[in-house]
């Protein structure tokens, strides 16, 4: 069977294309179908197909063998029942139009040739691989596809007609779907996202408790998702020291959300193929999306945090103000216009001093990183300002 | 008739018009900031120069019954500043009155 495969897929799309070619008429598709097929089509004879023959009365040698040729595709492709039930419509249709009569007759098989063509036509790569695969093995499938492939080729080359839409479409698809078998029902993974971890701190402030864990998987760096948050939600912020995000003012998880969405679908999706499998990178100071899915590279948005209605700073309630200050180690008559300008952070009641040592040391901490060591720093705690 | 081809084209023309309008790419990029407690800011930020804003401001204040300034920015320009959350207002009404066209309007925040 194996070897026949070829050389029969070839005949049907010889068949196939010829049949297309002349649609409706039933004797010049005769006619070009014998052509075809008659002396090609002697060698390709199988048992089961001989007993067929002799089932049938034959007349011509040549429709004869067409038939067979017919028979064996459908038994390949459509089931037994169809194929029996349409055999006999189709013989007194040929004997007809080979003798001259039976006009009557000629109308319904030729429907019925019709429908067969269009099956064939629909189903006809789909299902042979299905056959060839429960048929062979993997390799013997794959060089047999090849063949296929090959001599489809060959009749595309060779045929200077021209193809129709549809014929090219198919053609694409099948080709596409050979190659990534993967997409072919659209599935797509899906990027999973954590949802943001977020708790209120207090009234004022709140916190994003997996911050550094959304930038891993997000695979940006923690300052960029950062600047970003702050820039969009209009705030100011800092990373504490156990890794998570402290943000001045009130927000729900919903909010933080939605301003993730935005920053993942500006800076983290490809543009174009919208895999999250992207890097960011900055090429003197614009910051550019590579894409390792599709290999596309495109500039995103620098974050701009614009305009910032500065004013409300010192919100007038009770509360017991820390106030870090620092100067410098060696001019001494620096130290009073520097003092307030450092963050001062805000503590409500006396619970939140435990808190603020956290805050403090990591502040400090930054601060140290900026300044380089050149300064010393002083802590003063400021009741009831 | 004349002949197209043979028409001077001035080639900054885009560039010089381009300066003048809006603060950078034609945005209007319109933000919210937190006041204490429930409170919020609404920012509009670049809309075209050739706009009086004052009068801008005016309407807004009628239309969304909420108060609002101008305020003069060395590096954004004007930038028109509304009370309480205004963002969904302030998108329909700039398109409404065809200052701005929807894709042009960038909303910030959450």
């Amino acid at each position: 069977m194996s070897e026949e495969d070829p050389i029969l897929s070839e005949l049907a799309s010889k068949k196939k294309k010829k049949k297309k070619k002349i649609p409706f008429e039933l004797d010049s598709l005769e006619t070009g179908a014998a052509e075809g097929s008659a002396p090609a089509e002697a060698p390709s004879d199988t048992p089961v197909k001989a007993d067929k023959e002799n089932k049938e009365p034959a007349d011509d040698e040549t429709l004869d063998l067409e038939l067979a040729g017919k028979k064996k595709r459908k038994k390949k492709f459509l089931d037994m029942a169809k194929l029996d039930a349409a055999l006999p419509e189709v013989d007194p249709s040929n004997q007809g139009t080979n003798e001259g009569s039976a006009l009557t007759e000629d109308a319904p098989p030729e429907d019925d040739l019709l429908d067969f063509n269009l099956t064939h036509t629909k189903k006809k790569k789909k299902k042979k691989k299905d056959i060839d695969e429960e048929l062979e093995g993997g390799k013997m499938d794959k060089s047999e596809d090849a063949d296929n492939e090959l001599t489809n080729k060959s009749t595309w080359f060779g045929d200077d007609r021209d193809y129709t839409y549809d014929e090219l479409l198919k053609r694409v698809f099948n080709i596409m779907h050979e190659k990534n078998p993967d997409m072919a029902l659209g599935k797509k993974q899906k990027f999973v996202m954590r949802p943001p971890h977020v708790v209120r701190i207090g009234t004022k402030k709140t916190s994003f408790a997996n911050f550094t864990e959304v930038c891993k998987i997000l695979h940006r760096q923690p300052k960029h998702l950062l600047d970003f948050l702050l820039a969009e939600l209009g705030t100011s912020g800092s990373v504490d020291g156990n890794s998570q995000l402290i943000i001045k003012g009130r927000f729900q998880q919903k909010q933080i959300e939605i301003v993730l969405r935005r920053y993942i679908k500006e800076y983290v999706t490809c543009h174009t193929c919208r895999s999250p499998n992207t890097i960011l990178q900055k090429d003197t100071r614009i910051f550019f999306l590579q894409c390792e899915d599709c290999g596309s590279r495109c500039s995103v948005a620098s974050i701009k945090s614009g305009f910032q209605v500065r004013s409300f700073n010192s919100c007038g309630r009770t509360f017991s103000y820390l106030n870090i200050s620092y100067r410098p180690s060696q001019e001494n008559e620096l130290q009073s216009e520097r003092k307030q300008r450092e963050s001062v952070f805000m503590v409500e009641g006396l619970a939140g001093v435990q808190r603020v040592t956290q805050d403090l040391i990591y502040s400090i901490s930054i601060i140290s990183q900026k300044l380089k060591g050149k300064f010393s720093f002083s802590l003063d705690l400021i009741k009831d300002k | 008739m004349s002949i197209q081809n043979l028409t001077t084209f001035d080639p900054f023309a885009d560039a010089n018009k381009g300066a003048d309008e809006g603060v950078q790419d034609g945005f209007v990029h319109i933000r919210i900031q937190q006041r204490n407690g429930r409170k919020t800011l609404t920012t509009v930020q670049g809309l075209s120069a050739e706009y009086d804003l004052k009068k801008i401001v005016r309407a807004c204040k009628k239309e969304f019954a909420c108060n609002g300034t101008v305020i003069e920015h060395p590096e954004y320009g004007e930038v028109l500043q509304l009370q309480g959350d205004q963002r969904e207002n302030i998108c329909q009404w700039l398109t409404r009155c065809g200052l701005a066209k929807s894709d042009q309007l960038k909303v910030h925040g959450f």
